[in-house]
């Protein structure tokens, strides 16, 4: 409530200044004061910062300069706008402060109190409280106590105006009192009862105010008045009797040179006096700075609370109460019009412009709400979740951890308390449908409609409209119209050329009539009407251009029905068809009963829920079906992926095995080349024997090398078994991977083919090596024989010379299987690398497969977990106690057609 | 100085004389009807002097050529008055005679200005400023020039001209500290021109005047900073004019004591604590002196009695409340340090601010040292005795803010012994609500919930009997915070004892009803504070008054959580409940849908308003679908 309203008053000018004559520098248009320093015109004060007018806005701008002019504002005025306000507030019970504020001699005491014959604010406001008080005693509305006490305030003193016997007017003490709020100590009151009462003590009181003569002003108040009224109503507020109290200030300020003085403008810089050691302002500085220093910044952080001792605010003070909290200010502050005062008038208009800040404003430190916020997220988190989760299943941590046996136990468990409560809303809605002479039975997988009374049903022709609406029209008459109508429609209806009121049905003891009103576009069975007309069973009716609906007669219906048993009817109506195929979409059906049962709840056919239901289970069903058909994938997966397991198992059983032949035939290379060496030291030690023996020798090595011939017959059987088994081994391997890939196939043929050339080579040499081992025998080691050689040191040289290549040729045989032994060794490790890369490969896929299908299976899951709550949500949206929006439409239609 | 010995000389040291009688002595004496008779008188009598003076000139000029020379110079603008070189020098027969009249012309002015006639006031300054200008600046005239910027720093300043005030000032301070470094041989008063030899001052009295004079112009130069709103350098200037003061030996103990008191709230409010206290400290060792409390009997004898009785008690109960701020906000500002996001005490910040103190504390040793003490030479042990009673660092652990607490509590004791309820209701009232706040942060502190909530009962065994007793009307804005500081105080309660339960982990129906009883608790003074609201005749308003605008708003918002907080066993209760809090969020909404200007003052609850009044119906059709099943 606590608000301030300001008002600048000018007045005109006074004797002095005539005599100085004096410029005006005050102009005032609306709400607005301009003020003009005449200094600056002159260029005496050069600062060209500051503008030469300065205009305030305020509540009120009074120009009282010149009486003479249309502009000029009066007494009267004065009051109408600011007295008749607080006046108001005074019998509402709100306490109320009226003050002036100004230079001495601006016009205070005359705005306040006036003179003789032009009564200021304090008078003419007195005067409308008793008008009004005796006006309301004289109707008995309230009772009235009237209490005036009036007091000054100078040098900071109190001193009581009305006090008839001086004996301690001075110095008396402000206090408050926790219910009678602030007083002064020992005040006289003064009970009053009308105008003429408060006049004489005001007067009174006027004569004992400090004033003086200065050079400024020939009477100027050197004190502050405040005249309170303290008004008391006393009523029968509905049957209760209240009192209310309201107090009101008027106050007159000192010159704003002394108002300083309460500290209320804080501008002027006080004077130290030099004798004094006191420093008056130093005090209100340091409060200020204190004050102003926590009103700066950010104005979010909290501001710190301090302790200021004000000082110097007994005015103040005793108005505390009506300087904020529940009161009416009104301030005005009074100007003088002449250039000569114009820093004073200047520093008034500055002040009273910042007035509404001398309010005190309520401050509440609150604690911060973060915890309570906190608190509540957490809650609407919560909540909100609950929402998503509607009735639904709860959804587990991982999806995956529960079973699909046990999902659907969980399901169908849902399923079966969803149609429980679904059973007791039916009943609910079997109630209604009983009361309303509806009924709805099933036929086959159909469902029929009864009603008693006849009705519309309505034909759609939105595609996307999924409803059916049925009207009841009861006994007597049923309008159509639209929202908008000057009357309440019992069916309200929308669209082209479908008029405000459009046609009323009449029902007269099952005789129902459509009567169109206003001209209204009627047909009936496509026929136009104008008239009123008998409506039968089976009617199609039109609306404006897009409303259809069917009417029907059940009594009538059921007397034809009888009627088409004994064959007089041929046909049965029209558009039966329509009806039907709106029928097919059928989702939700909806019942109108207009003016019957419009707070009742909407009503759901049986149909559709058995029908949802059904569905429902079948999707169950039709789930659970999926459920099997996964996990037997899943399991002939598993068969498939332990079979390439045994695969693998047995690739490489059978690679070892190669390996394992491999090493054998290593070693029987190896062994034959130590034979082989072993055979070519024989020779060379053969060599080496002297010629006498060498006959002998060479008989022996004939016999040796026939010995060894069959010793190498054997060998050489021994190999080609090998070689055999080689080979066998090479077509293994061969097979092997024939499940990748074309392997060089004929690589391993190839080296076998060379190998057994190589050694069937070996065994011609092995025979070369038999056959002229004789010769060899006998051949002496270079140096080669001399010319002078007999034939058979030539022969022997030939022979020697036959064994050196032979033995040369050994050797190179040696090193070439030597050789071919190696490559043998490096194409086995290649190819056994090869494999153990493909079986780790074969792994691998194998291990991807598996991650595949189970995260195939995963995603299985989940997918079909949504679509199972999405299915549960649409079940949920079908039950009348689903999900609010949804009921809210229903309201909506309901509210809109069942009037 | 011949004419000094003169006859007629001796007249016009008479005239001044009996001018300074007048303006000085007599003019307290005046009638309020002509309060300005002997000012008036005394101006007429400097008028005469002027004139004799001038005469005297005028006979004189024949002899004396400078005088010509002196009088070209032009007058230099108040601010910058820079040397000229065509001056005469201040101590020169031209240099003193431009004083004499100078002063003259000065008392003249200083009295237009008493007596409300400022620009005739600043007409005679100026000129003797004109005349002062000519002079270099001598022992003679240097008071004269420092004095005569004093009152053009008043008069501009009283005509707003705060900029125009802040230059002679600032020349007058720069003129102070020149001749100090230059000169500062004791200089001549004003009244020594106008006084025989044998009145001559002694020098220890011309320094006294002297140096007032210049901390007149230090405490003027804080109020046009403070007018400025240079508010740092206002302060720095109060506080040097405070130091001066008492150094001097020119003060009013009980006037200085409050000063000093009030400064250490500027203080506060900067965060300077060590400042702070040391000011509090010098207040209160300050108005020690100011004597002896006179006896309730003695008082009552006596009017003087009684009104000096009055003022010390005022003053000490004043500095106390100073103090309990003092505490309070060293309290609430650790705890802003220690709190975490909402408002609970972080150990971890704890730890750290601990380390960092034991770092910082030889770095605050030589902060101390710098500081600008009050120091008399008799009054400065006592001042650092007090001092030690209380920490001015921030108080990080529950002994250390109990110590402060304590201290703050006694002074609680000492301001409630002259702020009774009866008859300083007001004052009463916030000293308690500074006591409840004490509680409060110190509750902060406190680890033990069980403790912590005894806390909180002891703020609402104190406010909640003074809150019934107050009449509304007329301090609507204490009962305002009262009720407010309540409902907050039964809600941070029923915080506490939910916490307690929920550790204990059984809810016994005794909890809970206690619980109930709090949350009613709170919500009856919620709605108390929104009653206040009302108009006379019980309507709520449709649009809210800016200042109650987010408290009441808040407190709808607090009532709504409250109301869903009721702990109920029966779900019709609960649905009772739900509905009550539902219909509170939703006047939230309502309101700001209804006046959009509302909405910035409370985004946060609004927000969650909204999102209430959308979930709680599903809440409470939840409840209802449970009953019908059952």
């Amino acid at each position: 409530m606590a608000s301030v309203r300001v008002a600048v008053r000018v007045r005109p000018m006074n004797r002095r200044e005539k005599e100085l004559s004096a410029k005006c520098i005050i102009e005032m248009d609306g709400n607005k004061t301009t003020i003009t320093n005449m200094k600056m015109s002159d260029g005496v004060t050069g600062d060209s910062l500051r503008e030469r007018t300065k205009t305030f806005t305020y509540d009120f701008s009074y120009d009282s300069g010149d009486c003479k002019s249309t502009n000029f504002v009066s007494q009267e005025k004065v009051f109408k706008d600011l007295g008749s306000v607080v006046l108001k507030a005074a019998f509402e019970g709100y306490n109320a402060c009226i003050f002036a504020y100004g230079q001495t001699g601006s016009g205070k005491s005359y705005t306040m109190m006036g003179n003789p014959g032009d009564l200021g604010l304090i008078p003419r406001f007195c005067e409308g409280l008793f008008t009004r008080i005796s006006g309301m005693t004289r109707a008995d509305e309230a009772s009235f106590r009237t209490e005036v006490s009036y007091l000054e305030i100078y040098n900071e003193r109190v001193r009581d105006l009305l006090r008839r016997k001086s004996t301690k007017t001075y110095n008396l003490r402000v206090r408050e009192h926790p219910k009678d709020g602030p007083y002064v100590e020992d005040l006289s009151k003064h009970l009053v009862q009308n105008y003429t009462d408060v006049e004489e003590l005001m007067e009174a009181g006027n004569i004992n105010r400090t004033t003086a003569s200065t050079g400024m002003n020939d009477v100027s108040s050197r004190s502050h008045a405040i005249f309170t009224i303290n008004f008391t109503q006393a009523k029968f507020d509905a049957e209760m009797p209240s009192e209310t109290v309201s107090k009101i200030h008027l106050v007159d300020l000192a010159g704003s040179e002394r108002a300083d003085a309460t500290g209320a403008t804080g501008v002027r810089l006080k004077e130290g006096g030099n004798i004094n050691k006191s420093l008056v302002t130093l005090g209100n500085v340091i409060s200020a700075l204190a004050d102003l220093s926590q009103d700066g910044g950010n104005s979010n952080v909290k501001k710190r609370q301090v302790f200021v001792p004000y000082r110097d605010s007994v005015l103040t003070w005793l108005l505390k109460d009506s300087l904020g909290g529940n009161s009416k200010t009104i301030m005005i502050a009074t100007v003088s019009p002449a250039d000569v005062n114009y820093g004073e008038t200047l520093s008034t208009l500055r002040y009273a412009n910042r007035a509404k800040n001398i309010i005190n404003k309520p401050t509440i430190n609150e604690d911060s709400n973060v915890k309570l916020i906190r608190e509540l997220r957490a809650e609407i988190a919560r909540l909100k979740a609950l929402l998503v989760q509607g009735n639904q299943i709860k959804l587990l941590d991982s999806p995956t951890a529960l079973s699909m046996e046990e999902k659907l136990h969980q399901n169908e468990a849902r399923v079966l308390e969803l149609t429980k409560e679904w059973c007791n809303k039916w009943n609910e809605t079997q109630n209604i449908l009983k009361e309303e002479t509806l009924a709805l039975r099933k036929e086959g997988i159909g469902v029929v409609l009864d009603s008693e009374l006849p009705h519309l049903i309505g034909i759609d022709d939105d595609l996307l409209s999924t409803g059916i609406i049925l009207y009841h029209l009861k006994e007597g008459r049923t309008y159509v119209g639209r929202d908008d109508a000057a009357t309440e429609q019992d069916i309200v209806l929308h669209g082209l050329d479908l008029e405000s009121e459009h046609c009323l049905f009449e029902n007269q003891s099952g005789t129902v009539t459509l009567v169109p009103l206003n001209q209204a576009q009627c047909s009936v069975n496509g026929m136009q009407v104008t008239e009123p007309c008998q409506l039968n069973q089976g009617a199609v009716i039109l609306f404006g251009r897009t409303n259809m609906f069917r009417f029907n007669h059940p009594k009538e219906a059921a007397k034809l029905r009888e009627k088409r048993k004994s064959g007089l009817l041929s046909s049965l109506s029209l558009s039966m068809t329509d009806l039907s195929k709106s029928c097919e979409n059928l989702s939700t059906v909806m019942l109108y009963n207009p003016g019957l049962f419009s707070e009742k709840g909407p009503i759901f056919l049986r149909l559709e829920f058995e029908r949802q239901q059904r569905e429902e289970l079948e999707k169950l069903e039709h789930k659970r079906r999926l459920i099997k058909e996964m996990e037997e994938k899943q399991r002939s997966e598993k068969a498939e992926l332990e079979r390439m397991q045994q695969e693998v198992e047995s690739q490489r059983r059978e690679s070892e095995q190669v390996q394992l032949r491999i090493r054998h035939q290593e070693e029987s290379l190896r062994r034959r080349s130590h034979d082989i060496e072993s055979r070519l030291r024989d020779l060379l030690a053969e060599k080496e024997r002297p010629g006498a023996e060498r006959q002998r020798a060479a008989r022996d090595v004939q016999e040796g090398t026939e010995q060894g011939h069959d010793m190498t017959a054997k060998e050489l059987q021994e190999e080609d078994k090998e070689d055999a088994e080689m080979s066998d081994a090479s077509e293994e391997k061969k097979d092997q991977d024939e499940l990748e890939r074309e392997e060089k196939p004929d690589g391993t043929e190839k080296i076998d083919k060379q190998e057994e050339g190589s050694e069937s080579d070996s065994d011609d040499d092995n025979d070369d090596e038999t056959e002229k081992s004789l010769p060899l025998s006998h051949a002496p080691l270079p140096p080669p024989p001399a010319p002078a050689e007999s034939p058979a040191q030539q022969q022997l040289q030939e022979e020697q010379g036959e064994i050196v290549r032979e033995l040369e040729r050994l050797k190179r045989e040696r090193e070439q299987q030597a050789l071919r032994l190696r490559l043998e060794r490096r194409r086995l490790e290649q190819e056994e690398r090869q494999q153990v890369g493909l079986v780790g490969r074969l792994e691998e896929q194998l291990r991807e497969r598996q991650e595949a299908t189970a995260a195939l299976l995963a995603r299985d899951d989940a997918r079909r977990l949504a679509e199972e709550r999405r299915d549960l949500a649409d079940i949920r949206q079908a039950l009348p106690g689903g999900p609010p929006w949804r009921r809210d439409r229903l309201e909506h239609y309901i509210r809109g057609g069942g009037r | 100085m011949a004419s000094s010995y003169s006859q007629e000389w001796r007249s016009v040291c008479d005239t001044f004389r009996n001018a300074q009688t007048l303006s000085d002595i007599e003019s307290r004496k005046d009638p309020e009807n002509d309060p300005f008779r002997s000012k008036y008188k005394a101006r007429d009598l400097l008028k005469e002097i002027l004139t004799v003076l001038k005469s005297f000139d005028t006979g004189e000029t024949e002899d004396d050529d400078n005088d010509a020379e002196c009088q070209t110079e032009e007058p230099v603008d108040g601010g910058k008055g820079e040397a000229c070189g065509r001056r005469c020098p201040g101590d020169s027969n031209a240099g003193i005679r431009a004083a004499k009249l100078g002063v003259i012309e000065y008392y003249l002015g200083v009295n237009h200005v008493e007596t409300e006639e400022l620009s005739a006031g600043e007409e005679h300054l100026m000129k003797c400023m004109k005349l002062l200008d000519r002079c270099t600046i001598t022992q003679e005239n240097v008071s004269l020039c420092i004095q005569a910027r004093n009152q053009l720093g008043i008069l501009w300043a009283g005509r707003d001209e705060t900029e125009k005030a802040q230059g002679f000032l600032e020349t007058a301070e720069s003129i102070y500290i020149r001749y100090m470094k230059e000169d500062g041989q004791p200089p001549m008063d004003l009244t020594e021109f106008f006084v025989g030899e044998e009145d001559q001052l002694s020098q220890q009295e011309r320094t006294k005047r002297f140096e007032l004079a210049y901390t007149h112009t230090l405490y003027y130069l804080a109020q046009v900073y403070k007018n400025l709103e240079q508010f740092e350098r206002a302060g720095k200037y109060c506080h040097s004019t405070l130091q001066r003061q008492l150094e001097l030996n020119q003060f009013v103990p009980l006037e200085w004591a409050i000063n000093a008191a009030t400064l250490s709230q500027y203080y506060i409010t900067k965060t300077r604590y060590m400042e702070g206290r040391h000011c509090l400290a010098a207040a209160s060792v300050i108005a020690g002196l100011a004597g002896e409390v006179p006896s309730e009997a003695a008082a009552q004898e006596s009017e003087i009695e009684y009104e000096k009785r009055e003022q010390l008690r005022q003053k000490r109960a004043e500095i106390a409340r100073c103090w309990i701020k003092y505490c309070l906000n060293l309290m609430q500002d650790a705890k802003k340090l220690l709190e975490d996001n909402i408002g609970e005490l972080d150990v971890d910040r704890q730890a750290e601010l601990s380390r960092v103190r034991r770092n910082e504390e030889e770095e605050r040793e030589r902060e101390r040292k710098s500081t600008v003490l009050f120091s008399s030479s008799d009054t400065f042990d006592s001042i650092c005795a007090l001092e030690d009673k209380v920490s001015c660092i921030f108080p990080l652990d529950f002994e250390e803010a109990r110590a402060v607490f304590l201290v703050g509590q006694n002074y609680v004791g000492q301001a409630k012994e002259y702020f009774e309820m009866d008859g300083h209701v007001t004052d009463h009232i916030e000293i308690l609500q500074d006591h409840s706040a004490l509680f409060k942060v110190l509750a902060f502190f406190e680890e033990d919930l069980e403790r912590r909530c005894k806390m909180h009962k002891r703020r609402v065994d104190m406010l909640e009997p003074i809150c019934k007793d107050l009449n509304a009307q007329y301090y609507l804005l204490v009962c305002r915070q009262l009720q407010f500081e309540l409902a907050e105080t039964y809600y941070e309660m029923m915080d506490l004892k939910l916490a307690v339960a929920d550790r204990q982990d059984d809810l016994d129906a005794h909890t809970v009803k206690k619980f109930n009883t709090l949350c009613s608790a709170s919500m009856k003074y919620y709605e108390k504070f929104l009653d206040t609201a009302r108009s006379p005749d019980g309507k709520f308003p449709d649009k809210l008054e800016d200042e109650v605008l987010r408290p009441a708003l808040v407190a709808k918002f607090r009532v709504a959580r409250l109301q869903s907080k009721l702990i109920s066993a029966s779900p019709t209760v609960q649905i009772e409940n739900l509905s009550r809090s539902l219909e509170a969020y939703r006047f939230v909404v309502q309101y700001c849908e209804e006046n959009p200007e509302a909405r910035p003052a409370v985004e946060t609850e609004l927000e969650l308003s909204e999102e209430m009044v959308s979930l709680l119906p599903i809440k409470i059709n939840r409840i209802r679908a449970k009953i019908a099943v059952n």
